[in-house]
């Protein structure tokens, strides 16, 4: 301890950038090298960036800890690398933006888990995608995420946060159409890509708001001055024909706190733009645990909590944050029930474990929301590294993607999965809530949270000038409708999940009949054995879905035992609060506006809590084990249509393909029928004839003869030296009509001589030519005078040039100089004016 | 005429008379291998002008250094122009410069 | 003294511009070699009227040492080549009477210039014997213009690579295939976008 402190000072952390330097010099080693470098040298590389960097992590951690432990109070500690632009502020005043890190207890946690569980997946990757064409790039891409992800989360301000949130944007682009010679998987990219622009541009909105109205975006600075964005804005103007007798005015912090959600909701896949995350399973299995479910999506979540402070000024827009997580939830989850592939059942899986977290950090129970997104990101990275080992398995025999990923091909897959079986099961139980894992504690806080806790409009508000602009007050039914969603949503989850466990792992493995000919070694001996004699070639029985190697299912195993033990850090059940000292200090100032109904009995919620649990995961047990599927059967024949509607994920995609895919669409058919008959039928027709007419008399010019090409620099020669033989001068004057001094200054030349006539009256001053290059006279007001003068220059070439000058009336009130001390301005520019328009300067005209 | 070649102007006026010769010689000749020779003249048409200059201003050798570098340079243009002289000759059996216009459309 | 200098200018002056005469004008290119030759001669020997006799036996040494002995190598590789006018039309008297007219604006220009500047010529002044001589220029050489001086010589050696990798001409390289050569259309083959069926601009290419 004492030697990290002495070899990383506290006041200037760099520790912070090494743990982010680290994956990024991983990336470009893999990236640019890791053709040539082998297999071996790309894992050890990847491997060790990221490994090196949880290490960093847990290092900084530590001095947090111990820094945090002295004081008593929200610590941040900051490494400020160099200044990045300067922008202008409200009022003109400068705003320096400093490429700044800093770790405190939220982003340091985050960075943890983000190294921790990215460590444990590259090491998965190592096999998973060891017969994979492009696994440099893979790793190379894998270790951009990390990199990205660690600026995302110990960025000090909100413009580095974008840059890493940007990046992982675009990690997530590549890595979700990694196989991009897959037309579905280029597509499933791009719409990642694009629905997330959509919520960038939210994230962008709120950064200018902020920059105008607080006039800092560092975390100090906005925590500082949040006050000012307690402020009236006005959004749309008057507009009386409509209607509308007074413009509407709104408050800015709403506005902020509205366009940061919708940068969170792109993010972290909540309505409406929750479509892009189930696509995204396109990509291979270790990315979606990694960036689909682990890390990336909790982005959102994250800078809720990292912004908790500006959100708990708006009521409204924490209203919005609350609702839109719940009903996520509840939507996602009902698509869930409907979906055979196994990835989209943990995608939709995802978006519904997102919208509880959102929930949580809605109703201003932020730790408890950040608790879910760590005690997720254990079991959902577990899942879905589980969902890649099944997926694995049943690749001894298929390889085809979508007949891979299908549970009705799977089934009993626990005899042949043991430890998969195992550790998925862990995540399970830790993800429907069974009591005492980690997803137990952290989905109760949350729900209690949600009955209990309202947001009140902050004491400022009530005095801020110009009058309260909205002020908010949550419903009284609020909490109680929020808390009946989240409790429905866990019941869907259970059973969902329950589902999802039994068609994998339970009952007869069902894989036999896809493949024709892929028998059970041991039932199918006999039967080949008799006919033997049929099957010449390579026999068709075989291989048998088999464990994976350690590479992978360590991992798993230790994934696996966190889901089902990282709840005991904030085990308020048996008195255990850990977690949520050690972010209390960081969410000191958004409490304030945090009001929790006093004097509630925990014992009923978690009896509901666990109520919920047991009736979701025995109803799955009954329909599927019991009755053997038959009243989900029934279900879909009794009523097609509605099967078909929540098979089709609610036809959601299909809605935004008609309205605004489809409005754009028609937009670019008619750019391009502009395009084609104006910009191409007419102006590119009229520029290629204009063209080609030049062309066809410059082609006249080109003989092929060396000859008239030279030529032609002959006479350019000559015209060249014809002008150096000639003098070539201007004059200068500089009038001082004040004082009634002129000076006239010719341009100098290589052995030119000069002659002058100051007063213009054909005597030419001297007799010869002299070196006087500068002539110096004065002038009586309203007096004209000519002057002539003569260059002469090296070849005896003479040139000759005259200029008027003119010196203005004085002004009658002031005769004498010192009077015109006394004249305004205004008038003085006047007459400096009018004296520059009869002294001009430019070209002799001899 | 005592003083013939003691003034800069002499010496101007005669380059300017090889310069112009040279350059009607690469203007009206094709034959490649003297175009390179006019070219050789107008360089030491420039090469006179230069030392003579020099000779006006003592103090400072750039002129001569200036004529050192062209003769260097105009050594290895004569050897690269002979080169290419004879690689034109493989190609088209002629050294005649107007039979070089395959670049012509 | 100055008769002597005034008549060795005249001299070396004669010599060079029949020299260049000669070069412009001789049929037989050997001889517009000698002509150049002896050019350079008369301005080796100017040199020396200018105190420059450094220059003056570089000039010798390079020019009529080495460029002038290399074309006369070539003109000898080529033979009677050299010299061969092809068939064609020879070129006319409107070429020849305008570069007479040039040649007389340029020439005549120029005299007109320096007999304009007769009045005032600029005469050289003294200067100590030494001016001119190897170890001043030397010592400018190894001093202040050293790093050109070396770029010189790594010119030089380019050159030289270069004008062997152009001299020597194709060498067919063994087991190597002639890439085979593109007709120009075909770099617009395949298939039409079908957004493009239709387009005035486009034409589908079979």
């Amino acid at each position: 301890m004492e030697a990290l402190l002495s070899l990383f000072p506290k006041d200037d952390l760099t520790l912070l950038a090494f743990i982010v330097l680290l994956p990024l010099v991983g990336a470009v080693v893999n990236g640019i090298f890791g053709k040539r470098l082998g297999r071996e040298a790309v894992t050890l590389m990847g491997l060790t960036a990221v490994g090196g960097a949880f290490l960093l992590s847990v290092a900084s951690f530590l001095i947090l800890f111990e820094a945090q432990h002295e004081s008593e109070r929200a610590v941040r500690l900051i490494w400020r690398g160099w200044e990045w632009m300067k922008l202008t502020g409200q009022g003109g005043a400068p705003v320096t933006l400093t490429v700044a890190l800093s770790v405190d207890a939220l982003s340091g946690t985050m960075a943890l888990v983000v190294t921790g569980v990215g460590f444990l997946i590259h090491l998965y990757s190592w096999k998973y995608m060891e017969e994979d064409p492009g696994y440099h790039r893979f790793f190379a891409y894998l270790n951009l995420f990390i990199f990205s992800m660690l600026v995302l989360i110990l960025g000090d301000s909100l413009p580095v946060l974008f840059v890493g949130w940007e990046g992982v944007g675009l990690c997530s682009y590549l890595l979700i159409g990694f196989w991009f010679d897959g037309e579905a998987n280029a597509s499933a990219g791009k719409k990642a890509f694009i629905t997330n622009r959509i919520g960038d541009f939210g994230l962008l909105v709120a950064m200018g708001l902020m920059l105008r109205n607080v006039g800092s975006l560092d975390w100090t600075g906005l925590e500082q001055g949040r006050g000012n964005l307690m402020e009236g804005m006005q959004i749309i103007q008057q507009i009386s024909w409509l209607g509308m007798k007074s413009p509407v005015v709104v408050n800015t912090a709403t506005l902020v706190g509205l366009a940061l959600f919708l940068g969170c909701a792109g993010k972290s896949a909540q309505l409406p733009l929750y479509v892009w995350l189930p696509d995204a399973m396109a990509g291979p299995t270790p990315v979606s645990a990694l960036i689909h479910a682990a890390t990336m999506v909790t982005a959102g979540v994250y800078l809720v909590c990292r912004l908790s402070f500006i959100f708990v000024l708006s009521p409204a827009a924490m209203i919005v944050v609350a609702f839109v997580g719940a009903a996520t939830a509840l939507l996602a989850a009902s698509i869930a029930f409907a979906q055979n592939d196994i990835k989209k059942v943990l995608a939709y899986s995802t978006v519904s474990q997102l919208g509880y977290m959102f929930l949580g950090v809605g109703v201003g129970a932020f730790t408890a929301g950040f608790f879910h997104v760590i005690t997720h990101a254990f079991f959902k990275a577990c899942l879905f590294l589980g969902a890649g080992s099944v997926i694995h398995a049943m690749h001894a025999r298929i390889h085809d993607t979508d007949t891979s990923q299908d549970m009705r091909f799977m089934g009993g897959l626990r005899k042949y999965l043991p430890i998969t079986f195992l550790t998925f099961a862990a995540s399970w139980a830790a993800i429907v809530g069974f009591p005492g894992t980690s997803g137990f504690f952290s989905k109760d806080a949350i729900l209690l949270s949600a009955f209990s806790s309202s947001i009140v409009p902050p004491q400022t508000a009530v005095s801020a000038p110009g009058g309260p602009m909205d002020v908010f007050l949550w419903p009284t039914w609020a909490g109680s409708v929020l808390y009946a969603m989240g409790l429905a949503g866990a019941v869907m989850t259970a059973f969902y999940m329950t589902r999802l466990l039994i068609g994998i792992f339970f009952g007869d493995f069902r894989g036999w009949k896809i493949v024709k000919g892929w028998k059970e070694p041991a039932a199918a001996h006999d039967h080949d054995h008799h006919h033997a004699h049929e099957t010449p070639g390579p026999s068709m029985k075989g291989p048998t879905p088999h464990e994976s190697p350690w590479q992978m299912w360590v991992p798993l195993a230790i994934l696996g035992a966190l889901a089902l033990v990282a709840g005991l850090v904030n085990a308020h059940l048996i008195g255990i609060h850990l977690f949520d000292h050690w972010l209390a200090p960081v969410f000191a100032t958004a409490s304030e506006g945090v009001k929790t109904k006093e004097e509630l009995a925990e014992m009923p919620f978690l009896g509901a809590a666990v109520a919920a649990f047991a009736v979701g995961v025995g109803g799955a047990y009954w329909v599927y084990v019991i009755q053997k599927g038959a009243p989900a059967k029934a279900l879909a024949e009794g009523s097609p249509g509605f099967y078909a509607l929540v098979r089709d994920k609610w036809r959601i995609d299909e809605l935004y393909e008609e309205t605004f895919i489809g409005a754009v669409d028609s937009l670019a058919e008619i750019a391009v029928v502009f395009d084609k008959w104006v910009v191409d039928g007419i102006i590119a027709r009229v520029t290629a004839f204009v063209i080609s007419l030049g062309g066809t008399i410059l082609r006249a010019a080109q003989t092929g003869r060396v000859q008239a090409y030279a030529f032609t620099m002959v006479l350019g020669l000559g015209g060249i030296g014809w002008f150096f033989v000639a003098p070539q001068t201007t004059y200068r004057l500089r009038p001082d009509d004040r004082n009634g001094q002129y000076t006239v200054s010719l341009t100098p030349g290589a052995g030119y001589t000069y002659k002058w006539d100051e007063t213009g009256d054909g005597k030419w001053d001297d007799k010869g030519f002299g070196d006087k290059r500068e002539l110096k006279f004065s002038l009586d007001p309203d007096k004209t005078q000519k002057v002539r003068f003569q260059v002469r220059n090296g070849f005896g070439r003479v040139r000759t040039g005259e200029l008027l000058v003119h010196r203005p009336k004085v002004d009658k009130s002031g005769a004498d100089p010192a009077a015109m001390e006394a004249v305004t301005p205004e008038m003085k520019a006047a007459a400096e004016k009018a004296g520059m328009k009869v002294a001009p300067k430019g070209q002799v005209h001899p | 005429m005592q003083t013939l070649g003691l003034a800069v102007e002499h010496y101007v006026f005669l380059a300017g008379v090889i310069f112009t010769l040279g350059a009607i010689g690469f203007l009206v000749r094709r034959n490649v291998l003297v175009q390179l020779m006019c070219i050789e003249l107008m360089l030491n048409a420039v090469n006179l002008l230069l030392v003579a200059f020099n000779r006006v201003y003592p103090a400072n050798m750039a002129g001569q250094i200036f004529a050192f570098f062209i003769i260097a340079v105009a050594a290895a243009e004569a050897a690269v122009g002979l080169a290419i002289v004879l690689a034109f000759y493989r190609l088209k059996g002629t050294v005649m410069s107007d039979e070089g216009d395959s670049l012509k459309l | 003294m100055n008769q002597v200098g005034s008549l060795f200018f005249a001299l070396m002056a004669g010599l060079s511009l029949l020299g260049a005469v000669g070069t412009i004008s001789a049929r037989n290119p050997i001889r517009s070699a000698m002509g150049l030759l002896l050019t350079i001669v008369g301005i080796a020997g100017l040199f020396l009227r200018l105190n420059a006799q450094f220059m003056g036996a570089i000039q010798l040494i390079v020019y009529a040492g080495a460029v002038v002995v290399l074309f006369v190598f070539v003109v000898m590789l080529l033979g009677p080549d050299a010299s061969k006018v092809p068939s064609g039309p020879a070129r006319g008297w409107a070429a020849r009477a305008f570069a007479g007219v040039l040649m007389a604006v340029f020439a005549f220009g120029g005299g007109a210039l320096v007999l304009g500047a007769r009045d005032s010529l600029t005469f050289f002044k003294p200067v100590a014997p030494e001016h001119g001589s190897v170890e001043v220029v030397g010592r400018e050489l190894f001093t202040k213009m050293l790093v050109p001086f070396e770029l010189a010589t790594a010119l030089l050696i380019v050159a030289v690579v270069g004008a062997i990798a152009v001299a020597r001409g194709h060498v067919e390289q063994k087991g190597k295939a002639k890439p085979a050569k593109l007709a120009p259309q075909s770099l617009f083959h395949g298939p039409l976008h079908p957004r493009d069926a239709g387009h005035p601009l486009v034409k589908e290419r079979a």
